[in-house]
C-alpha cells in the first residue's frame, strides 16, 4: 500500500511537471483513498453527500475517509485538512468554510502531492485541481428566486404586478455560501420585481439552532402579518420556519416559504399542505462525483478543459473551464477546471417520494 | 403589609418585572407587539429553556452546576426520535429518555457528591462524552421523520394561546416550587447549597442531596430532550448544542446565585422566557439578528451586575442596622 | 506557608510528563508517521491558541475565578485587525495594536464587574462570551467586506508572524508560546505578583487584610486572559491569512481541560504554568494522535477528551482524599459500580 502510494506521488509528481503523457486508457481509480471534507459535520446536507460517496465508493474500490469538524470555522478546517494529509490520503476532496481561510492548508497539501478537489463551496481556483459544482452563486439565487415565484403563483399572487412583502431567514451573516445565493437573489429580484419589498434588509438568522428557527420564525410570521414570501436558503431555518407557519395554523395558500433543505426534512411539511416547493441538488452524486475525479486525477489520469471523465454508475461529465463560475478567473493548461453538476431538483408534492435523501 | 414587601423583594419578582418592561420597551418601539398572541408566543417558545433552567436551578441551589445539560437534552432527542421514528411504542420511548436523563443524573452526581470533583469540570467531562454519543447515535441519518400526531402536539393549545407544552411545564415548575419550599425534603436543597458543612451537622445529607439534585436536573434534561424532538421534529448530531450555558443564564436572570442556597424555581422560568425571547422581541424591534448575542450580554451582564450592587449595598444596610441595634442597646442598658 | 509558594506541584508534572510520554509511544507505535518531527511541528499550529491561551486562563482560575469568554475574543481580535487595516486604512501593526488594546479593555470590563462588583466569574464570563462575540459580528458589519467573506490579502510581513519558521523547522508560534509560558512562568512563580495571585486564591479576605489589593490583582489576571487570547487572535489570523469573527470558535472547553488537568484547583489557590502548557500540549496531541493513528473522526474527540478528564479528575480525587475516603467507606462498593 504504502509503496503503491508512492510510486503514484512520483508519478503524480512527474505529470505534474508535464514529462510524461499517458495513453488513451484512464489509469484505474481502484486503491486511491479520498479524504472527504465536509464544511461542518452533523448538518444533513453534508452527511447525505458523505452517504453518496461511500456508496459508490465501494462500487469503484476506493476508500473514502470521511473527516470533519463540528465548527464551522476555517480553523477547525484547516486542522482536519493537516490531519488528512498527515494521514497520507492521495485526495481531498472538500466543501470549503472560508475559502481565503484555507488557502495555504491546500497549497501545501498540493505542495505535498496530494490532489485536491472541491464540491459545494469552491477554493481559490489557483488552490484547487477540479471544482464540481452545483451552480454558481446566480444560478442558485435564480433558483431560490424561481421557486418563489412558482409558489406565489400557486396562491394567485402575480408575482409580476402584485406587491409582495418578502425577508430572508438563513444560518447566520459569515457563511459564505448562503450569504452569496442571498446577495445573488436579491440582485435579481431588484432587477426584475422592483414591486417587491424586503421588510428586513440585513435578514434573520437562525444560527442552525432548531429552537431558534421556530422562535425567529414565529416572530417573523408575527411581526410582518402582510408577509407573502419568507424564502430559507438554509436547511435548519427552512423546517424551523414550516413548523413555525404550522403552528400558527398559515398553509401555503396563506405565506408562501421555501428554500434549501434536504427531502426528508421537508416532505412531512409538504404534505401538511403547508409549502408548495422547495429545491436542492442532488448532493449524494455530487459527493460521489467530487471524490471520484480527485481518486482520477490521483490515479495520475490529466484532464484539460473539454475533456470527458465517464464516472461509472453516474455517467460522462465534461471538464470546463474556470470562468463558467466566475468571468474573472483563469483556468491552468492542465488538472484545472469544473465539472458542473448535470442538474439541480425542485421538490414539491408530486416528485418529492422519488427522492430518499 | 410584610407580606407585600417580601413579595417585593422576592427576586422572581423583580426578574418578572423586567421582562414586563422588555416587553412594555417593544410595545413603544413596535405597537403592533402588545397583542395577546404576540407575547404568548414568547412563553411558548421558551418551553425547552424553562424545562432546563428549572433543572439546572437544582443544582445550582446546592452550590454546583451542570453543564452537561445540553448534550443530554440531545442524546435524549435523538434516542427518541430514533425510537418513535422506528415505530416503537411513544411511552417506551419516553421511558428510555427518561432513564438515560435519571443515569446521567447519577453519574454527574456520584462524581460531584461523591467523588467531589468540581461540579464544572466533572459535567464538562460528561458533556464531551454525551456530546461524542450523540453523533454515534445520530451519525449519518439525522432524525426528520417523525410521525405527524408526535409533532402535532407541539402545536396544541389549552388555555387561550398556550402552547399543551408550556401549560405542562408551568404546572411542573409549580409543582416543584411548592415541593422546595413546602416540604422539609424539599427545603434540604437550599440548606446544602446555602452551607453544605452546617447542613451536614443538623442532618442534612448534603452527599444524597446532591445526587437527588443531579438526577432532577438530568430529568429535566431529558423531558426537555422530548420536547425538543416534539417541537422541531429534527433532530440532527448538533442538536442542544449550548443550550447548558442558555440554561444557567437564564437561572441567572430569574435571580438565582450562583454560588448557592438562593432563588426559586419560577425565578428559573421566567428567566428562560427572558432568555428565549430575546430573538423573538427583536424581529419586532426592527434589529436584524446580528445584535442577537451582543444584547444578550448586555442584558446577562446588567442584570447580574445591578443585582450584586444592589445585595452589596443591602449587605452594608443590614450590618449598619445591627450595628444601631446593639448600639442602641448598649446605651439603653448604660443608661440603665 | 512556604509550601504555598513552592510552586508546581512536582508529582502531578511528573505525571503530565508520562502521559506525553505514553502518547508518544501508542501514537508512534501506531502510526510512525506521528514522530515525523515537520509534521509535529505543522500539527502544533492547530491546537498552539488553546496551549497560548491557557497559561493564562490558569491565573484567573488560581485567583478563584474562571474565563469562559475568551474564544470570543479571539474572533473580536481577528475581526478588528481586519476592519481596522482593511476599511479604515490603518497600519497592520497599528490595527493589531488597536486589537489588543480592545481585547484588553474587554478583559478589564469583566475583570472589574467580577473584582469591584463581587459578581461571580462564571456568570460575568458567561455573559462577556455572548457580548464580545456580538460585538466582533457587529464589528464585521463596519466593513465593506460582507460577513461572510473574511477580510483577506494581509501583507506579508503580517503573515510572516505565522510563516516564519526559526532554524528552518520550528514555527514561529511555538516560539510565541514558550516565550509567553516563560513569561508566565516568572510572573507566577518567581515575583511578588505572583505570590499575590496565590494568596488571593487562597483567601482573599485574609489578603486584604495583609495589604494586597486583591481587587486589582483579581482584574489584573481578567486582563492578562484577554491579551492572550488577543496574541492567539493575532497568530491565528495571520497562520490562516483571513480575519473573520467566527475564528475563536469553541476553544473554551479545550482550555478548560487543560487548565484542570494541568492540575489547576477551580477553587483557586493551586495551579502551575509548567501543568497547564503540559497538559495543553498533551490535549493537542490528542486531538492530533487520534485521528491520524487510529482514524477517529474529528468530530468524535470529545469523547476521549471527556472521558481523559473524567478518568484524571476523579483519579486525582481519589488519590488526594484517603481521609474523606475512610468517611466514606459505606459507600465504597456502590461508588466502584457506579465507575466500573
Amino acid at each position: 500500500m504504502k509503496k503503491t502510494v508512492s510510486i503514484i506521488l512520483a508519478l503524480v509528481m512527474v505529470l505534474s511537471l508535464g514529462a510524461v503523457a499517458f495513453a488513451a486508457e484512464p489509469a484505474s481509480v481502484e486503491g486511491m483513498t479520498v479524504a472527504f471534507i465536509p464544511k461542518v459535520t452533523g448538518n444533513a446536507f453534508f452527511e447525505v453527500a458523505n452517504q453518496g460517496a461511500q456508496e459508490f465508493a465501494e462500487d469503484w474500490g476506493i476508500t473514502v475517509e470521511y473527516m470533519g469538524d463540528a465548527t464551522a470555522s476555517a480553523a477547525a478546517q484547516v486542522a482536519v485538512i493537516n490531519q488528512a494529509v498527515a494521514s497520507g490520503v492521495d485526495a481531498i476532496c472538500i466543501s470549503t468554510v472560508d475559502a481565503a481561510g484555507v488557502s495555504d492548508a491546500l497549497q501545501e497539501a498540493r505542495a505535498a502531492g496530494v490532489v485536491v478537489t472541491t464540491w459545494d463551496s469552491d477554493a481559490l481556483v489557483a488552490d484547487r485541481d477540479l471544482m464540481v459544482s452545483q451552480g454558481t452563486p446566480e444560478v442558485l439565487g435564480q433558483m431560490l428566486v424561481d421557486l418563489a415565484v412558482a409558489g406565489l403563483e400557486d396562491r394567485g399572487v402575480d408575482p409580476a404586478a402584485d406587491e409582495v412583502n418578502y425577508c430572508w431567514h438563513y444560518s447566520q451573516a459569515t457563511v459564505t455560501d448562503q450569504n452569496s445565493w442571498q446577495v445573488e437573489g436579491e440582485k435579481i429580484i431588484a432587477e426584475n420585481y422592483p414591486n417587491w419589498t424586503n421588510v428586513e434588509p440585513d435578514n434573520y438568522y437562525s444560527e442552525q439552532d432548531a429552537e431558534k428557527s421556530i422562535t425567529v420564525g414565529e416572530a417573523v410570521l408575527d411581526a410582518h402579518p402582510d408577509i407573502d414570501l419568507i424564502i430559507c436558503n438554509d436547511s435548519t431555518a427552512l423546517p424551523g420556519q414550516l413548523q413555525a407557519a404550522e403552528n400558527k395554523g398559515l398553509t401555503k395558500d396563506d405565506v408562501t416559504i421555501t428554500g434549501f433543505a434536504t427531502p426528508n426534512a421537508i416532505k412531512g411539511y409538504c404534505t401538511n399542505g403547508t409549502l408548495f416547493n422547495w429545491g436542492l441538488w442532488d448532493c449524494k452524486i455530487q459527493g460521489a462525483l467530487g471524490c471520484y475525479v480527485a481518486a482520477y486525477l490521483a490515479a495520475g489520469n490529466e484532464v484539460t478543459v473539454g475533456d470527458t471523465i465517464s464516472v461509472p454508475g453516474i455517467g460522462d461529465v465534461e471538464v470546463m473551464a474556470n470562468d463558467c463560475l466566475n468571468p474573472d478567473d483563469e483556468t491552468a493548461d492542465v488538472n484545472n477546471g469544473v465539472v458542473l453538476l448535470p442538474e439541480r431538483a425542485v421538490f414539491n408534492a408530486e416528485n418529492m417520494d422519488n427522492y430518499d435523501f | 403589609m410584610s407580606v407585600i414587601k417580601k413579595v417585593l423583594k422576592a427576586r422572581e419578582v423583580s426578574s418578572f418585572c423586567f421582562l414586563v418592561a422588555l416587553f412594555l420597551i417593544v410595545g413603544v418601539i413596535n405597537p403592533s407587539f402588545l397583542k395577546a398572541e404576540n407575547v404568548t408566543a414568547c412563553f411558548n417558545t421558551s418551553v425547552v429553556y424553562t424545562l432546563i433552567a428549572v433543572g439546572m436551578a437544582f443544582a445550582i441551589f446546592t452550590g454546583e452546576i451542570d453543564v452537561s445539560v445540553g448534550s443530554n437534552l440531545g442524546f435524549v432527542a435523538a434516542v427518541v426520535g430514533t425510537m418513535i421514528q422506528n415505530g416503537q411504542n411513544w411511552f417506551l420511548a419516553f421511558g428510555v429518555g427518561l432513564v438515560i436523563g435519571v443515569i446521567v443524573g447519577l453519574i454527574n452526581g456520584w462524581g460531584v457528591a461523591v467523588m467531589k470533583v468540581p461540579s464544572l469540570i466533572f459535567t464538562l467531562g460528561t458533556n464531551g462524552i454525551l456530546r461524542g454519543l450523540m453523533y454515534l447515535t445520530v451519525g449519518v441519518q439525522q432524525v426528520n421523520q417523525l410521525p405527524k400526531s408526535f409533532k402535532d402536539i407541539s402545536s396544541m393549545t389549552l388555555i387561550g394561546n398556550f402552547s399543551i407544552y408550556y401549560c405542562c411545564a408551568v404546572l411542573l415548575t409549580i409543582v416543584i416550587h411548592i415541593l422546595l419550599t413546602r416540604t422539609r425534603k424539599g427545603r434540604y436543597f437550599i440548606a446544602v447549597g446555602d452551607n453544605a458543612g452546617g447542613a451536614d451537622l443538623v442532618g442534612i445529607p448534603a452527599t444524597a442531596t446532591k445526587i437527588w439534585a443531579y438526577v432532577i436536573c438530568g430529568v429535566m434534561a431529558a423531558l426537555g430532550g422530548i420536547i425538543f424532538a416534539s417541537r422541531i421534529g429534527i433532530v440532527t448530531s448538533l442538536s442542544g448544542n449550548g443550550y447548558e450555558m442558555k440554561a444557567v443564564a437564564a437561572c441567572v436572570l430569574g435571580g438565582i446565585s450562583l454560588s448557592g442556597g438562593v432563588g426559586t424555581v419560577i425565578g428559573a422560568a421566567i428567566g428562560a422566557v427572558i432568555m428565549a425571547s430575546i430573538s423573538y422581541l427583536l424581529v419586532f424591534m426592527g434589529f436584524s439578528s446580528n445584535y442577537d448575542n451582543a444584547i444578550t450580554g448586555v442584558i446577562l451582564m446588567t442584570i447580574v451586575v445591578a443585582d450584586a450592587l444592589l445585595q452589596k449595598r443591602a449587605a452594608v444596610k443590614n450590618r449598619r442596622a445591627r450595628l444601631a441595634a446593639r448600639t442602641e442597646k448598649v446605651t439603653k442598658e448604660a443608661a440603665e | 506557608m512556604k509550601k504555598l509558594f513552592k510552586g508546581p506541584n512536582a508529582g502531578w508534572n511528573s505525571f503530565l510528563v508520562l502521559l506525553l510520554v505514553l502518547e508518544f509511544v501508542v501514537f508512534g507505535s501506531a502510526n510512525p508517521k506521528f514522530l515525523r518531527i515537520p509534521l509535529l511541528m505543522t500539527a502544533s499550529n492547530d491546537f498552539i491558541s488553546i496551549c497560548i491561551i491557557s497559561i493564562f486562563v490558569t491565573m484567573v482560575m488560581i485567583t478563584g475565578g474562571i474565563d469562559i469568554q475568551v474564544s470570543s475574543i479571539v474572533g473580536l481580535t481577528s475581526i478588528i485587525i481586519g476592519v481596522a487595516w482593511q476599511d479604515f486604512g490603518l497600519n497592520i501593526w497599528a490595527a493589531v495594536a488597536l486589537a489588543v488594546f480592545c481585547a484588553a479593555l474587554c478583559g478589564a470590563l469583566s475583570g472589574f464587574f467580577v473584582a469591584y462588583c463581587g459578581v461571580q466569574a462564571m456568570v460575568v464570563t458567561l455573559g462577556g462570551s455572548f457580548l464580545y462575540s456580538g460585538l466582533a459580528l457587529l464589528v464585521s458589519s463596519l466593513s465593506s467586506t460582507e460577513a461572510y467573506k473574511g477580510i483577506s490579502g494581509f501583507p506579508d510581513a503580517f503573515k510572516a508572524i505565522s510563516k516564519t519558521k526559526v532554524f528552518g523547522v520550528v514555527p514561529m508560534q511555538i516560539i510565541i508560546f514558550l516565550l509567553l509560558a516563560v513569561f508566565a512562568w516568572f510572573l507566577l512563580h518567581r515575583t511578588k505578583y505572583g505570590r499575590k495571585i496565590y494568596l488571593v486564591g487562597v483567601n482573599q479576605t485574609a489578603a486584604e487584610y495583609s495589604g494586597i489589593n486583591s481587587r486589582l490583582i483579581i482584574m489584573s489576571t481578567y486582563i492578562l486572559a484577554a491579551v492572550s487570547a488577543a496574541v492567539a487572535g493575532v497568530v491565528m489570523t495571520a497562520y490562516l491569512g483571513t480575519s473573520k469573527s467566527d475564528i475563536g470558535g469553541n476553544l473554551t472547553m479545550n482550555i478548560i481541560t487543560a487548565c484542570v488537568l494541568g492540575g489547576t484547583l477551580s477553587t483557586g489557590g493551586k495551579g502551575s504554568i509548567l501543568g497547564t502548557a503540559l497538559a495543553s500540549i498533551a490535549i493537542g496531541l490528542l486531538r492530533f494522535g487520534m485521528p491520524l493513528c487510529f482514524k477517529i473522526n474529528t468530530q468524535y474527540l470529545d469523547i476521549p477528551i471527556g472521558v481523559l478528564l473524567v478518568v484524571v479528575v476523579v483519579g486525582r480525587a481519589l488519590v488526594n482524599m484517603p481521609s474523606v475516603q475512610a468517611k466514606l467507606g459505606k459507600l465504597r462498593p456502590k461508588k466502584e459500580k457506579a465507575g466500573s
